[in-house]
C-alpha cells in the first residue's frame, strides 16, 4: 500500500470522526430544543387552560439562543389567529414537563406579533414591549 | 496463512453459504415491510412527511394510519439496519463466491423490483420537488413562460401552484435544459397525469441505473448481485430518491451510461466520445454530474472524450439557447445561486453548531468551496497517476455533497452506483457512513418526549 493511500485513509478516518461528532452533537442539540419546546407548549396550555393545537412559537423576540420563547395562541376556540391572541414569555428549566411563565401581552385577531400590535403587557417578559 | 487459519476461514465461508439465503430472506422481509408501512401510512394523508398533493394513491387510503414521525423513523431505522445486514451478507458471500455470490440473481432482482414498485404505487414522499418540476413544465408549455426567468409564483392560478413548496415559489428552475425539455411532454397531462409521468420517469431511470450498475459490476469482475442490492435496496435510494420522484435518478442514469461505455465492451475512441457525451447529457439534466468529465479526460488522455464532450455541449447549448435563451444554458449562475442555500441537515451546519456558531456564514461558504477545490485537485492528480477515474468521480461527488451547505438525502445517493463498481472499498464505506450519519441526524423526533 502506498504512502499516499495511507495518508488518505488517515485523513478520511479523521474527517469521518469529525462528522460523526458533529452529527451526534447536533442531534443532542435538536433533542434538547424539542424537549424545551414540548415543555413550552404544555406550559402555555397549563397557564391558559386551553388545550389548543395551533400555538405559534417564536425563538427570536426574547433573544436568539437565549432559550427564551414567546408562545402565542387564541384566547378562545377558533381557527389560528382568528381571536384575540395571548402571548406568553416562557423560560427557565423544565420541571415536571413545564417551564415558568414570566409575563406576556395580547394581540388583536389576525395581527402578527410586532411591537405596534401588542397591548396589555404584563410581567417581566412584557416590560417595555407595549407601545403605550 | 496457516493451515488452521485457512480451514477456519473455509468453515466460516461454508456457514455463510448455509445461512445466507435464510438470513437474506429475513432482512428482505424487514425492508419490504418498512416500505409497505411508509407507503400505506403515507397514503392516509395529513402527514407532515407527505407533501400536499393531489390524491394519487387513494386506493391505498384506509389501510394505514396517518404517517407520523415516530412510525416513519422506526421504519427508516429498521430498513437501515436490514440494509446494513444485507450489505455485510452480500459482501461476505461475494468474497466466498466471487463470481455469483450466495444470493441468487432472481431473488435479488425480485427484492429490488418489489421495493421500487411498492414506492412507485404510493404517494409522493418527503419532498415537494416533483411539483416544482411540473410547475416549470407547465410554465413553458401551458403559459408560454420561460422557467429559467420566473418562479412558479408566475402561474398562481395554475392547478399545480398550491402544491409547490413555499420556499421555491419565487425560484426559477436550476435544472438543465435537457431535463426541462424532457418534462415538457408531461405538462399537458394535467397535474395528476404529470405526477404519474414524473413517477414513471423516476422508476424507469432507476431501473436503467440499476441495469447499468449491474453491467459495470460484471464487466469489472465484481458480483453484480451485490452491486444491485447495495444500490437498489438502499433506503435513501428507495424512500427518499424514488419516493420523491427526484430527477437525480435521471442524472444518475446518464452517469452510469457514461461509465458503462468506458468499462464494458471493447475500448474505442467512439465509446469514449459517447461516454463524455453522456456525462454532458447528465449535466444538462442536473449540473453536478459534470464533475465526472475532467476525471474521464485526465484518465483517458485522448482526444475522443474531449471531442465527444464538446460536440454534446455544442448541441446542448444550441438547443438550450434556442428554446430558453441565454438563461437556459447559464448553469453556473444556477449553481452559484443554489450553493448559497443552507439546510439544517448539512454537515456544514452541524460543524458550525459544534464550534458554537448559530449557523453557516458567508466565510464558511468560501472555506468549503476552497476545501472542495483542494479535494478535486488532489483527485485529479491521483487520476493522472493512474487511480481509477470512476472511483475519483465517486469521491468528487461525495465531497460535493459533504461540503455543500444545502444537503438533501438524494444528494448522498450520487456516488453510490460508482462506489459499487470500483476496487477502492473505501469509497463505498465512506458513502454508507455519510448516509448513516444523515439518517442518525433525522431521528431527533424519536427522542422527543411524547406529548
Amino acid at each position: 500500500m502506498s504512502r499516499v493511500w495511507r495518508i488518505e485513509t488517515v485523513v478520511l478516518v479523521l474527517v469521518g470522526l469529525l462528522l460523526a461528532v458533529a452529527t451526534v452533537n447536533d442531534l443532542g442539540r435538536e433533542v434538547g430544543i424539542n424537549h424545551r419546546l414540548v415543555a413550552d407548549l404544555s406550559t402555555w396550555r397549563h397557564y391558559t387552560g386551553h388545550h389548543y393545537l395551533n400555538i405559534s412559537i417564536d425563538q427570536e423576540t426574547l433573544g436568539a439562543d437565549s432559550q427564551r420563547e414567546v408562545l402565542c395562541g387564541n384566547t378562545s376556540a377558533a381557527p389560528p389567529g382568528a381571536r384575540t391572541q395571548i402571548c406568553l414569555g416562557i423560560w427557565g428549566p423544565v420541571v415536571d414537563g413545564l417551564r415558568t411563565v414570566h409575563g406576556g401581552w395580547y394581540l388583536p385577531p389576525y395581527h402578527p406579533d410586532i411591537p405596534a400590535n401588542r397591548y396589555g403587557c404584563f410581567g417581566v417578559a412584557g416590560q417595555g414591549r407595549c407601545p403605550r | 496463512m496457516s493451515v488452521a487459519a485457512q480451514s477456519e476461514r473455509g468453515l466460516a465461508q461454508v456457514r455463510i453459504q448455509r445461512w445466507a439465503p435464510a438470513l437474506a430472506t429475513l432482512l428482505a422481509l424487514v425492508l419490504v415491510a418498512a416500505a409497505v408501512e411508509i407507503v400505506l401510512d403515507g397514503a392516509a394523508g395529513l402527514s407532515p412527511l407527505i407533501p400536499k398533493s393531489p390524491e394519487i394513491a387513494g386506493w391505498l387510503r384506509g389501510i394505514g394510519e396517518r404517517l407520523g414521525f415516530r412510525v416513519f423513523l422506526i421504519a427508516l431505522l429498521a430498513s437501515t439496519a436490514a440494509y446494513g445486514g444485507l450489505v455485510v451478507l452480500v459482501r461476505r458471500s461475494s468474497i466466498a463466491r466471487p463470481s455469483t455470490g450466495a444470493i441468487s440473481k432472481r431473488w435479488a432482482i425480485a427484492l429490488v423490483a418489489a421495493l421500487q414498485l411498492i414506492v412507485f404505487a404510493g404517494p409522493i414522499l418527503l419532498s415537494t420537488d416533483v411539483f416544482s418540476y411540473i410547475a416549470y413544465a407547465r410554465m413553458g408549455v401551458e403559459h408560454g413562460l420561460n422557467p429559467y426567468l420566473h418562479g412558479p409564483v408566475a402561474i398562481v392560478s395554475d392547478p399545480v401552484f398550491p402544491y409547490v413548496g413555499e420556499d421555491w415559489v419565487h425560484v426559477a428552475t436550476a435544472y438543465g435544459p435537457l431535463y426541462t425539455l424532457l418534462s415538457y411532454p408531461l405538462a399537458p397531462l394535467g397535474v395528476v397525469g404529470a405526477l404519474w409521468g414524473m413517477k414513471l420517469e423516476a422508476l424507469l431511470a432507476s431501473a436503467g441505473t440499476l441495469a447499468l450498475t449491474w453491467r459495470c459490476a460484471r464487466a469489472r469482475g465484481f458480483d453484480p448481485v451485490a452491486a444491485l442490492l447495495i444500490v437498489g435496496a438502499n433506503p435513501l435510494y428507495v424512500i427518499y430518491g424514488l419516493g420523491g420522484a427526484h430527477n437525480d435518478l435521471i442524472m444518475m442514469l446518464a452517469m452510469m451510461a457514461a461509465v458503462s461505455l468506458t468499462v464494458a465492451g471493447t475500448p474505442s475512441a467512439r465509446r469514449e466520445a459517447g461516454a463524455a457525451a453522456w456525462v454532458v447529457a447528465g449535466a444538462l439534466i442536473k449540473a453536478t454530474v459534470a464533475v465526472l468529465l475532467p476525471f474521464m479526460i485526465v484518465s483517458k488522455r485522448r482526444l475522443a472524450p474531449i471531442l465527444g464532450a464538446l460536440a454534446a455541449i455544442a448541441v446542448g447549448a444550441i438547443v438550450g439557447y434556442a428554446v430558453f435563451g441565454i438563461h437556459g444554458i447559464d448553469l453556473v449562475a444556477a449553481l452559484n445561486r443554489d450553493a448559497a442555500f443552507v439546510s439544517t441537515d448539512s454537515f456544514a451546519t452541524e460543524l458550525a453548531h459544534l464550534v458554537g456558531k448559530p449557523g453557516v456564514f458567508p466565510i464558511d461558504h468560501d472555506l468549503l468551496k476552497g476545501a472542495l477545490v483542494l479535494i478535486i485537485v488532489h483527485l485529479l492528480w491521483r487520476t493522472w497517476r493512474g487511480y481509477d477515474w470512476v472511483a475519483a468521480s465517486g469521491w468528487a461527488l461525495l465531497a460535493i455533497s459533504v461540503t455543500s451547505t444545502w444537503l438533501l438525502a438524494w444528494y448522498i445517493l450520487w456516488p453510490l452506483p460508482l462506489a459499487v463498481v470500483t476496487r477502492d472499498r473505501r469509497l463505498l464505506a465512506a458513502t454508507l457512513v455519510v448516509q448513516l450519519l444523515f439518517i442518525i441526524h433525522q431521528i431527533s423526533p424519536l427522542l422527543a418526549p411524547v406529548r
